[in-house]
């Protein structure tokens, strides 16, 4: 279908609402008119334009295809990166496969695919029945991002360490939660456990609509038992469990489309910026300003980007984001983030005097465990893989809920389209690919932080974002999320199971669009989750 | 309330209008009528009972049948129980890797492919437990990281390092090796069972997502075919360009035995043998030797009985050409890709491989665009 020409017919189109009710196109007066403005978006099929998925958007395959305009050399680099996705590192050494030993010594999991399942939300776990609460394991796609509170930073400069997190004492700024057979000293009460045990349960709530319908949602609640630093007699005086460290949680997210995302112009972005809501429309839409690891590599005299990446868009690129990972998630140091992630902490001192100094986090030939092509090629990966494309959009329940989507305004955060860069530009330091370049894209971000209300708030900030701040997600293959992975969940936490209970936890800037979708006809909040299903 | 009534107005509108523009257009347009129809439900109906359910239960009953020859290898540790397990473990290889030609749902949402199936093992630790003091109980695996359970952690125990043989002797297995052994194969079983449980026991059973479109999961039947279909693609492509070609490097000097799958138990052949047959299950809709039922050959068949026929013939081609790499000498993958003959039978599977995945991506899933569902 050629999607402009029926959106200009639509636009032409005056019509008689009493006609409307009286069914048929050509029949009744005109006593009332009214004009109806489609969106543009809404009969976009190809959400990523050149660079959306062929053949793969109804199924579970839908986040995991390879961008089509991809050159044959680069999608060699692309199928060697998707390896490279799954590739599962073991303790080291490993005589049998040196060239995949040096996990951890902690660590949150030991594959990118486990947080990132079929390249999209990991499962969001749920508590067996008879048990109140559950211990995060393999399974678990998510982990705590922790630091000490400071206040919050505005403005990154060399003296505010430009306002990176402090880290907790002897711990860092995630908690690895798992860890090689003996990260501890105390292996042979808790083998593989990490820096501390992470439990979840939930807290219950009920929501209701003025026409008696009522969803409950879940709120996951973390406790953290056993940090190595002390004895289990003695947990309260860890350092990680002091009332000045906070906590946010942090769900695995798809990776598809992120070079598009990477290669939208810095200063549309910030176009869409209202820091101080000028406008007066309650939405205000700032931007993060992160420390960019590339950039003080090429020593650069202010490391600081537009942060795009991650729930609180504290990374500025795939490059950074994905290697950040490696290093932090995996403990697989690499060539821009060479460290352990726990180096210099008493627990890799013990680790390595304990064992023989057997993961000191250099391979045999003293480089990085993870090598510059490995990391080029996971890089690349995650860079170029294909957005999905819509499906149902002629569906007339789908239709009338984007018109529904920009009426009640969720299109003011949730920006709906760009164009990517094209030219001469760079992706993370290097060269981008064509495929990426000169895309119209439909997102559905505004890649800006905006205060989403106490409900949502982890009380954390993370550079220059607050406690109540979060990215807006992008919601293009938002409705292929189940089909990926039936037990995915949705926001930060995956505390919802659907898009309504999604929506039901916005609050703050976005309160008022809660508010108006709250009082649509079920009908009509249907017609609008349907529109989103179909992105 | 104002809005409520604009947002009402607005959207009967929309609906309306809609239907007026697509209209519009019908009147105007000549469109030439292409494509071909075929009812999808019965193909659906017949993969997702017959071929995926009943396969999760065979691997239950098998991996069930496997947890008790490890019993009794515990209880009476003789050269003939070794044997029993040694064979057991095989025979829930053969369900699993058939199953591979369709990792989708709970096996990836509940995590059972890594616990099942992660590679490679972590021998470190794994010999680190063994060295010491712990008791192996299923609670006690059942904590422990997926490289140190699974698949071949059982058959490095079982079957010894795989380098010179395939052929451990009782007397080279420690009474902490079995009991490690079983423990990991009761929590393995608790696996089997959780999964296909999820197909067919819970309140939300997966198959009522495929039986039943319109759901969260699958919006349409072909929503369902599509994931079948690159299902088989999937593994088709693991096997070609990875299972296989990883450890046969570019040229002789450039192998790696250590990426060779169930190299310990030198069951590589099979386990790729298999992969395909789980291909040939899905494409022909009945498992080897059993009653034609309908499979995604009918759905092809419906567009082009020539292609159905030719992806068939390619199909049962990538199995003989996998098969055909052992030749009459026996060899086992590990061993024949430094073998100059073997390397020339590999690279024949390799190329039956990549034919038939390229029909599969260019030919068949094709067919999705000009099915009118």
């Amino acid at each position: 279908m050629n999607i402009f020409t029926q959106k200009k017919q639509c636009l032409s189109l005056i019509v008689s609402l009493s006609a409307i009710l009286l069914s048929g196109c050509n029949s009744g007066s005109s006593d009332k008119k009214t004009v109806i403005e489609y969106p543009d978006y809404t009969y976009v099929e190809k959400l990523g334009d050149e660079a959306t998925a062929i053949n793969a958007s109804h199924s579970g395959h839908g986040f995991s295809t390879p961008m089509p305009t991809l050159s044959a050399e680069e999608l060699e680099i692309h199928l060697a990166g998707d390896a490279n996705f799954e590739t599962a590192f073991t303790t080291a050494p490993n005589s049998e496969h040196p060239e995949l030993d040096g996990v951890g010594p902690v660590f949150n999991n030991q594959d990118c695919n486990s947080c990132h399942q079929r390249d999209g939300r990991p499962s969001t776990i749920t508590v067996p029945e008879g048990q109140d609460r559950i211990l995060l394991d393999s399974a678990a796609g998510i982990f705590l991002r922790m630091s000490i509170d400071d206040g919050n930073c505005s403005t990154p400069s060399i003296e505010n360490n430009y306002c990176k997190n402090k880290g907790v004492p002897d711990f860092g700024e995630q908690l690895f939660h798992r860890g090689v057979l003996k990260a501890r000293a105390d292996w042979q009460e808790l083998p593989f456990v990490g820096q501390a045990n992470v439990y979840l349960a939930y807290e219950y709530s009920t929501v209701n609509y003025a026409d008696g319908n009522s969803v409950e949602l879940k709120k996951p609640v973390f406790t953290i038992e056993r940090p190595y630093d002390v004895t289990a007699e003695n947990q309260l005086n860890s350092a990680i469990l002091q009332a000045d460290v906070r906590y946010s949680p942090r769900n695995g997210m798809p990776v598809f489309g992120l070079g598009l995302l990477e290669l939208i112009a810095e200063a549309d972005i910030l176009a869409l910026a209202d820091e101080n809501d000028v406008d007066s429309d309650g939405i205000s839409g700032r931007p993060n300003w992160v420390f960019d690891a590339i950039k003080a590599r090429d020593n650069d005299p202010l490391p600081v980007s537009l942060g795009r990446f991650g729930w609180k868009a504290n990374t500025p690129s795939v490059r950074v984001q994905s290697l950040g990972a490696l290093r932090g998630d995996m403990g697989i140091t690499n060539p821009l983030f060479p460290d352990e992630s726990i180096a210099n902490t008493a627990m890799h001192e013990s680790y390595l005097t304990r064992t023989g100094f057997i993961d000191t986090g250099v391979d045999e030939n003293d480089e990085p465990e993870a090598s510059q092509v490995f990391s080029d090629e996971v890089v690349f990966y995650a860079e170029t893989l294909a957005v999905p494309a819509r499906r149902n959009i002629n569906d007339k329940t789908v239709v009338a809920g984007a018109v529904l989507f920009e009426q009640i305004n969720c299109t003011s955060c949730h920006h709906p389209d760009f164009v990517t860069l094209a030219g001469n530009v760079q992706l993370g330091g290097v060269d981008a690919p064509e495929a990426l370049k000169g895309q119209h894209i439909y997102p559905f971000t505004d890649m800006l932080l905006h205060d989403l209300g106490t409900g949502l708030a982890d009380n954390r900030r993370d550079f220059t974002a607050t406690g109540n701040e979060w990215k807006t997600r992008p919601l293009w293959g938002i409705g292929l999320t189940k089909t990926v992975n039936p037990a995915a969940g949705f926001l930060h936490d995956g505390r919802a199971d659907n898009i309504e209970e999604a929506i039901l936890w916005h609050g703050g800037e976005a309160l008022q669009s809660k508010n108006d979708f709250m009082a649509l006809e079920q009908a009509e909040r249907q017609s609008l989750i349907d529109f989103v299903m179909s992105l | 309330m104002l809005l409520k009534k604009t947002l009402i107005a607005l959207t009967v509108s929309a609906l309306f209008l809609s239907g007026c523009g697509s209209s519009s257009s019908d009147d105007n347009t000549t469109v030439e009528e292409t494509g071909f129809t075929f009812d999808a439900t019965e193909l659906i109906t017949n993969l997702t009972n017959d071929v995926i359910v009943t396969g999760y239960d065979t691997l239950n009953d098998k991996a069930n049948a496997f947890f008790i020859a490890t019993q009794t290898l515990v209880n009476t540790p003789t050269e003939a129980n070794l044997l029993i397990a040694q064979n057991a473990w095989k025979a829930a290889r053969e369900p699993w890797e058939q199953g591979e030609s369709h990792i989708f749902g709970p096996v990836d949402s509940l995590s059972i492919d890594p616990h099942l199936d992660s590679w490679p093992l972590n021998t470190s630790d794994l010999q680190s437990l063994l060295d010491g003091t712990s008791t192996f109980s299923a609670d006690f695996i059942a904590l422990l990281n997926d490289d140190v359970q699974g698949f071949h952690t059982m058959e490095f125990l079982l079957f010894g390092d795989g380098v010179d043989d395939n052929e451990k002797l009782i007397a080279d297995m420690s009474e902490r090796e079995r009991e490690y052994l079983s423990a990991t194969a009761e929590v393995f079983y608790g696996y089997t069972q959780d999964l296909y449980n999820a197909w067919v026991s819970s309140d939300d059973a997966y198959q009522d997502k495929l039986l039943t479109v319109d759901n969260d999961i699958y919006t349409s039947q072909l929503a369902v075919v599509e994931e079948l279909i690159n299902g088989m693609i999937g593994i088709i492509d693991e096997v070609g360009t990875g299972k296989i070609a990883d450890p046969f490097g570019a040229d002789i000097d450039s192998i790696n035995t250590s990426k060779v799958e169930s190299q310990y138990s030198w069951n590589s052949l099979t386990d790729f043998t298999d992969n395909i047959k789980g291909v040939q299950n899905v494409y022909r809709g009945e498992f080897e030797n059993a009653t034609d039922k309908t499979g995604i050959i009918d759905f092809v068949s419906a567009a082009d009985a020539t292609l159905a026929s030719r992806v068939d013939d390619e199909i049962a081609a990538a199995i003989t050409a996998i098969i055909a790499i052992a030749s009459e000498d026996e060899l086992p993958f590990r061993q024949a890709i430094s073998d100059t003959d073997g390397r020339v039978r590999i690279q024949t599977a390799i190329d039956a491989l990549a034919t038939l995945q390229a029909s599969l991506e260019n030919d068949v899933l094709t067919l999705l665009n000009d099915w009118k569902v």
